[in-house]
């Protein structure tokens, strides 16, 4: 369990919630939304668009903090972000990767 | 409208082809989309290119100068050249141009030069920008142009396989380059700083944030300004190359993102570091160590239209205080009649003043006859004693092409300019000729009127023989009437050594005389 410091105004500040979009037959499953969000909240997904690839899918959508790098980063224009209003910091917890990939 | 604005759908309608109705694309699916071209789209960058992360950061860029800055986006343009990059100007949807190899700096110049209120971007490749087009990058660095130049850099000429470029590092490996490059590459960001670029800053495309940030610095800064983008070449580089984890095939399908995670290990920002210090460090088996990024230099210094501004400010002080001599000059409207287009070859051999006896007449014309006037010169290598010709275009009209296409009136003083030019008179024309100096041949044209002068005698007598050509400008001016005899006047007083004024008038009215009795 790796350590994370913790804001001493955790309790106070509000975090933006985005609600992850992904154009599946853009997609080229190049990684980099799933490798780089801060979140850890994309994966692989088993399906398969009409070009062969397997785009990603969201595994914890409570969990996007509406950041936008994935949707910066993606090559394809295939992953976008709509706010979807705001949360207290309880609700938002990161997940780290060796949890996800186990 | 216009078939670039017309959708996709609805050309294919045209072209007959079957299609659904609508694209994924054009449906405005992505935040971007009203940016991109749709029919355009899925763009051809492989699985894991660099180049598609550099465009949304360059689209994030333009949206957030549009809503924060309130820029225009109609005003913009952006210009790439050939290669992988060079698709960027196919796939916005800004006015846009694709341009020949390299050249897409020199085309950019002229769109901003021509519309300085159009904010010119150029976007495209290292092979594109540092290789062929080399030489444009420096020198619009070197004259501080306000545009911006993106130069995505991946190491490599990807579109063709993945040859040595000039930016692939020393020891890196290529498709040309199987045991290590030997060359040296290019760092350039100390480039374009020692060509006299005002904005340097280089980043990977891993980020893409900063990047977007330091492209928004770019496009608003005053001057020349040019981004480095490291871009992961993931089909071509990196299949060679140790940070794409060479040629596993586990990992064919992630190696832009191998890549990406390098960037993530070797990147290294620093803003303060000089550019000639911000280097890509590679080891000998071409795997990268260190990669500098940061906005190495920003500086505020006049760009070109600044500079072109001032000199032409100068310039204008200048004409200014010259303004009282040269209202002195009368211009003699005594000529009322249109003129159309005469073209006139002057030719003899250098030191005759064959060039002044034409600018004579340009002057004549231009200054003192209310006509227009082109002047054009041409001559051997020697600097006296070689062949010398002049042209002189009049009209009342302007003069859009100031190049000879067949003159009507000739004067000729020497035999070799007899022998070069005479053949281009026009039929009906006038050739006049000093007749010590030429000598007719027996097959000499009939379809011309041909009348000579001793131009050559008659200055010897007056007392200087340089004053030949005023002799036969007289002749020339009694025979033709094109310009006036003032004006001829006028301009020879301006424009002979004062002490020998007397001297050329008197020369000029004995030709002049010559000239009115010879039968037309
Ligand atoms: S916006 Fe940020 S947190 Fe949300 S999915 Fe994208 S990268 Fe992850
Ligand atoms: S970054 Fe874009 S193209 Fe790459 S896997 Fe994610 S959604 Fe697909
Ligand atoms: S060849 Fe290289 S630079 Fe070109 S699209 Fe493919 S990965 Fe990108």
């Amino acid at each position: 369990m790796p350590l994370w410091r913790q804001p001493l105004d955790r309790d106070r500040i509000l975090i933006r919630h985005g609600i992850v979009n992904i154009i599946d037959d853009r997609c080229k499953g190049c990684g980099f939304c799933i490798e780089f969000c801060p979140q850890n909240i994309l994966v692989i997904s088993n399906r398969t668009n009409t070009k062969g690839y397997h785009p990603p899918e969201v595994i914890s959508g409570m969990n996007c903090i509406n950041c936008g790098l994935c949707a910066l980063l993606c090559p394809d224009f295939a992953i976008y972000i709509e706010d979807g209003g705001e949360h207290t910091p309880e609700n938002v917890v990161p997940i780290h990767r060796h949890e996800v990939q186990g | 409208m216009s078939t670039g604005e017309m959708h996709r759908s609805e050309r294919l309608r045209i072209l007959n082809y079957d299609t659904p109705a609508v694209s994924d694309w054009e449906t405005g699916l992505h935040p971007m989309d009203d940016l991109l071209r749709g029919e355009r789209l899925p763009h051809i960058w492989c699985q894991g290119c660099g180049l598609g992360t550099a465009l949304t950061s360059f689209i994030s860029s333009l949206k957030w100068l549009e809503k924060n800055r309130g820029w225009d986006l109609d005003k913009v343009a952006v210009v790439s050249g050939i290669g992988c990059t060079g698709r960027i100007a196919g796939y916005v949807r800004l006015d846009s141009f694709h341009t020949t190899h390299g050249r897409a700096i020199p085309f950019a110049t002229g769109l901003k030069i021509a519309n300085p209120d159009l904010k010119v971007i150029v976007i495209s490749g290292d092979g594109d920008i540092a290789g062929i087009g080399g030489n444009h990058l420096i020198h619009a660095a070197r004259r501080n142009l306000s545009i911006t130049v993106v130069c995505v850099n991946n190491f490599n000429y990807g579109m063709t396989g993945g040859q040595v470029g000039p930016t692939t590092p020393h020891e890196a490996r290529a498709v040309t380059a199987q045991y290590g490059n030997y060359e040296f590459p290019f760092n350039l960001p100390y480039l374009a700083t020692a060509s006299g670029a005002s904005f340097v800053a280089r980043w990977t495309v891993l980020h893409a944030r900063r990047l977007t940030w330091t492209l928004r610095n770019a496009l608003t800064h005053s001057g020349f300004s040019f981004v480095e983008i490291i871009a992961p070449c993931s089909t071509a580089y990196a299949r060679w190359n140790p940070e794409g984890k060479g040629l596993d095939p586990e990992n064919l399908r992630r190696r832009g993102l191998e890549v990406m995670k390098h960037y993530q290990k070797v990147g290294k920002i620093d803003h303060d570091v000089h550019p000639k210090d911000a280097h890509v460090k590679v080891n000998n088996q071409g795997e990268i160590l260190e990669i500098i990024e940061g906005e190495f230099l920003d500086e505020t210094r006049p760009d070109f239209k600044e500079a072109i501004n001032q000199r032409a400010d100068l310039a204008e002080k200048y004409w200014l205080s010259e303004k009282g001599t040269l209202d002195k000059r009368k211009v003699l409207t005594s000529r009322k009649k249109r003129v159309p287009r005469k073209e006139i070859q002057l030719g003899g051999f250098g030191g005759q003043g064959i060039m002044s006896a034409g600018k004579i007449i340009g002057m004549a014309a231009a200054v003192f006859n209310n006509l227009q006037a082109c002047f054009t010169q041409s001559y051997g290598p020697e600097a006296r004693g070689g062949a010398a010709g002049s042209q002189v275009v009049i009209a009342s009209s302007p003069i859009h092409h100031p190049h000879l296409t067949q003159p009507t009136s000739m004067i000729i003083m020497s035999q070799g300019a007899y022998d070069k030019y005479v053949a281009d008179l026009a039929p009906g024309g006038v050739l006049l000729i000093d007749d010590e100096l030429v000598t007719l041949p027996a097959d000499h044209r009939k379809d011309i009127k041909t009348f000579g002068i001793s131009a050559t005698k008659i200055a010897e007598q007056a007392g200087n023989n340089r004053a030949a050509n005023t002799a036969m400008l007289g002749f020339w001016t009694a025979v033709e009437g094109i310009v006036d005899k003032d004006a001829m006047q006028e301009s020879i007083a301006e424009s002979v050594p004062p002490k020998t004024i007397k001297l050329n008038l008197d020369v000029f009215e004995a030709g002049h005389k010559i000239g009115l009795t010879i039968d037309k």
